[in-house]
């Protein structure tokens, strides 16, 4: 298991103020964030752009010292056990930059092999399954600055395996890939955390993404974890009222009536709007109003075009919970 | 230990390995690494040429009009070693922009060993050709060359060490650092005349000797010229070795120090990425 | 009427990127490398050699302040990197940067840019000189024979020469899509055969000869005479107009070679 408690960081800068006076600015980049990852499962870390999920993601694979705070990954200490724990870690980055363009893709992994100490044979066997699984067995005597953006990302996600991790960490793994590279790409994620029993951290401003592969989210917010739980509660929670949709053959004014009374009898003010031109009913609430205006629908034998609920969003959720916690916190901290 | 050993070895060939890979891919920078030497050290050359080499001035002892041109060259061969390395330290920096220096920061790779193949693959990308260059000069001059074969043997070896320690330690100010062009233009230019490789040392001002007994090349440019010019023993070595054996554990400590300060600071401010 | 809006537009993105993120580094790297030729040259002369040059060099150079001769020299020789480094670099930074097509849209333009580009440079290296040759004055620097118009007339044909140059070598950056190996190979070359730090007469025939064709070296012969010697500009007339001519006739190769290597520059980029 990896847990981070009360990690915090705190970047200090200089600039200038004038041409002699420098002045020392300090900027907390993440504040008591607390997360676990467990084996097998996969992890979301969300946040507008800035909230501190990359910083998040550096502390996590050894590239930055926390401010305050600890983190232990299967007991040992990130700080004290460093050379340890870096074997069991790995980062994979979206982009293009952190590979040797003018390396070939295997010249590339076989490198990375080596500086993890991988024995020649283990190295050898390990090379040639990556590149088979990630479609690149073909093109592994190429050298990298002849890749495309999809086929560098896939060498990316080879390299981010070669020391077999335990905890992967993902910084927007699919920015940029086209649809069909990041559906694959969201299968490997799948496959090495179900299969596998790799604990992956993923960051990503694709919230399909999200919704689709991570069991558990934690959303960030200048620097502070908002909120966390699974993407439907998160969605729901931030969702503030939910809305059905009624559509009907033709109008029956005298349902008017009857769906008003029911609804306000779960909820005095909910919000019921009548589209004559379409023959639909479009009720706004808090509480859910669907069994009562079911039953409604059922005693006056009304027959039905379609009747459904608005999903939440979890983009929707994050954006609105975003803007709140940013009325209620400080921002930057100047020395 | 041997466990140790043989992940330091893994990682230094690795290392250095795929700098040659990255840096010497094309045939055209043969050329240059050939060219730009050999144009440095013919210049260096012509430039004694408007002064009256009879009259040099007293206390030179062993430099005379005819052993000038292999003065020279045994002072820039010397010189070729060190700045390949200041070069390679600069090269390096590009992991930097490239974000691998984090991938490499990442791994558990032994950071000495990173730098040490990384110094290596220079120096054999680098020399081979002005050596070759250098051994038809000496060719040439052959008459003027006077030299006994361990003090030769001795001298060549505290090249090849020193000059590998210097760019270690360069390597590992490069990576303390994100100004590294700066550091580059300011080593580059004091060691050419400081250490004495146009004008011998002998002849500087107190400030500037001073300056000189910092550069490791100082010492081994001013060794095998006393060793191919002069024909000097061991035993009269003996100063020069002392003090390349005592400059090569200083910069062996400073690196370490640097490294272990370097790679702290760089997760400290988190400017490992920052370029 | 010649449109010199892109001259000025060129200048004045140069001029604010320089004032805002001027490098100071570089700018202390070239003090520094003031230093260390001032240094070199004052150690050769006066420690090594104790002032005992060759009449071949007074022959040669006219003059018998060899320190001055070498400062002037390595003084030109700046200006020459630091022009050539700008405007030769400025295409293929496009190239890199992805502008070039929509910068070779229109041909009469291209003049303005180099130029715009030159100009700019030229002032902030102007700055840096004076800076470099007040420096140096402590170590045996001096103006022995200052002719000011011949000065001036010097200067700027040799800031022509130096664009003329630049030119060729854009094109050869343009067409290998290499800068450092094509930029620092002639640098080492010019450094050599142009007598920057000694008489070109010192080198077999051959290259003299050679080194006669390049433009630096007359260059730096008639800034030479011009500072050192006091020749007036009347008597340097034919070397002035040498120069011109030499000078426009790298220019007009120049631009013929950029346009030829343009298109297969782009060809290069989608292929």
């Amino acid at each position: 298991m990896l847990k981070a408690e009360q990690l915090s960081k705190t970047y200090e800068t200089k600039d200038w103020a004038g041409l002699f006076r420098r002045k020392q600015n300090r900027v907390e980049a993440v504040k008591n964030v607390n997360l676990e990852m467990h084996q097998g499962q996969i992890i979301g870390l969300l946040g507008i752009n800035g909230a501190g999920k990359t910083t998040t993601i550096k502390m996590l694979s050894t590239l930055l010292l926390p401010s305050t705070g600890c983190i232990t990954v299967d007991g040992l200490d990130i700080v004290k056990d460093v050379m340890a724990v870096k074997k069991r870690i790995n980062m994979i980055s979206g982009g293009e930059r952190m590979l040797y363009w003018r390396l070939t893709a295997r010249e590339n992994l076989w490198y990375f092999g080596q500086l993890y100490n991988i024995d020649n044979k283990t190295l050898e066997k390990r090379i040639n399954m990556l590149l088979e699984k990630v479609g690149l067995s073909d093109k592994q005597n190429i050298p990298v600055e002849r890749f495309s953006k999809g086929m560098k990302q896939r060498l990316q996600i080879a390299r981010g395996l070669i020391n077999d991790p335990s905890y992967i960490f993902m910084d927007e793994p699919t920015l940029g890939l086209d649809a069909v590279i990041a559906k694959e790409l969201r299968e490997h994620v799948k496959q090495m955390a179900y299969q596998q029993g790799k604990s992956i951290l993923l960051t990503s401003h694709y919230i399909q993404e999200v919704e689709e592969l991570c069991e558990y989210v934690y959303i960030l917010n200048q620097g502070e974890v908002i909120m966390k739980g699974t993407p439907k509660e998160l969605a729901l929670m931030g969702m503030e009222s939910k809305t059905l949709c009624i559509e009907l053959y033709s109008n029956h004014e005298l349902l008017h009536a009857s769906i008003l009374e029911a609804c306000h009898e779960v909820e005095k003010d909910c919000n019921i709007h009548w589209d004559a031109d379409n023959s639909r009913y479009t009720i706004c609430s808090r509480k859910d109003v669907s069994n009562v205006v079911t039953k409604v629908l059922l005693d006056k034998q009304v027959p039905l075009k379609g009747f459904y609920l608005q999903e939440p969003s979890l983009e929707d959720a994050i954006v609105k919970l975003s803007k709140n916690a940013s009325k209620n916190t400080s921002t930057e901290v100047s020395a | 230990m041997s466990g140790f050993l043989s992940c330091f070895l893994k990682v230094l060939s690795a290392e250095m390995k795929k700098q040659y890979r990255v840096y010497f891919f094309n045939k055209s920078i043969y050329l240059s690494l050939f060219l730009w030497p050999m144009l440095t050290f013919i210049t260096a050359y012509y430039n004694y040429k408007p002064f009256r080499l009879e009259l040099i001035a007293g206390g030179m002892g062993y430099i005379n009009e005819k052993n000038l041109i292999l003065f020279a060259l045994i002072g820039y061969l010397c010189m070729i070693f060190f700045e390949c390395f200041v070069q390679s330290a600069w090269m390096f920096s590009f992991e930097r922009i490239n974000g691998t220096l984090e991938l490499i920061y990442m791994t558990p790779a032994n950071r000495l060993a990173v730098i040490m193949g990384n110094a290596a693959a220079s120096l054999f990308g680098s020399i081979w050709l002005f050596i070759v260059f250098a051994c038809g000069i000496i060719i040439i001059n052959l008459t003027q060359l006077k030299f006994q074969l361990w003090s030769a043997l001795i001298g060549i070896i505290f090249l090849l060490v020193l000059s590998i320690l210097w760019g270690m330690f360069l390597n590992a100010l490069f990576l303390f650092s994100r100004d590294s062009g700066f550091l580059f233009t300011v080593l580059s230019g004091p060691m050419e005349i400081f250490s004495g490789i146009k004008i011998p040392t002998a002849v500087f001002p107190l400030w500037a000797k001073a300056i000189s007994v910092v550069f490791p090349l100082t010492y081994i440019a001013e060794m095998l010229r006393r060793i191919f010019l002069n024909g000097a023993n061991i035993y009269e070595l003996r100063g020069f070795i002392a003090a390349s054996i005592i400059i090569s554990i200083i910069l062996l400590a400073v690196t370490l120090l640097c490294l272990k300060l370097g790679e702290h600071h760089a997760k400290k401010t988190g400017n490992m990425a920052l370029f | 009427m010649l449109d010199l809006k892109t001259l000025y537009a060129t200048f004045v993105r140069n001029f604010t990127i320089q004032i805002r993120a001027y490098p100071k580094d570089f700018f202390i790297g070239n003090i520094l490398s003031a230093i260390y030729t001032s240094i070199s040259a004052f150690f050769m002369y006066h420690l090594l050699f104790k002032g005992n040059i060759k009449q071949s060099f007074i022959d040669y150079s006219g003059t018998t302040d060899y320190i001055s001769y070498i400062i002037i020299g390595y003084s030109m020789y700046h200006f020459m990197v630091r022009t050539l480094l700008n405007v030769s670099r400025s295409l293929i930074t496009e190239l890199r940067e992805g502008t070039l097509e929509s910068l070779m849209l229109a041909p009469f333009q291209r003049v303005q840019y180099f130029v715009g580009n030159m100009l700019q440079q030229t002032i902030t290296v102007t700055g840096e000189a004076v800076i470099m040759i007040l420096i140096c004055l402590p170590f045996g620097l001096k103006f022995g024979g200052l002719d000011i118009l011949s000065t001036v007339i010097s200067l700027l044909l040799s800031f022509y020469a130096y664009f003329s140059i630049s030119l060729i070598l854009a094109a050869v950056m343009l067409y290998t899509r290499d800068t450092y190996i094509s930029q620092n190979t002639l640098f080492s070359l010019l450094f050599l055969i142009c007598g920057v730090t000694f008489p070109i007469e010192y080198l077999p025939a051959s290259i003299q000869w050679l080194a006669q064709g390049i433009p630096v070296t007359l260059s730096l012969e008639i800034v030479r005479n011009s500072t050192l010697l006091g020749v007036i500009a009347a008597d340097q007339a034919g070397n002035f107009l040498k120069l011109f001519l030499i000078s426009t006739v790298y220019c007009a190769i120049g631009f013929l070679l950029i346009k030829k290597v343009e298109t297969t520059a782009l060809e290069k980029i989608h292929g």
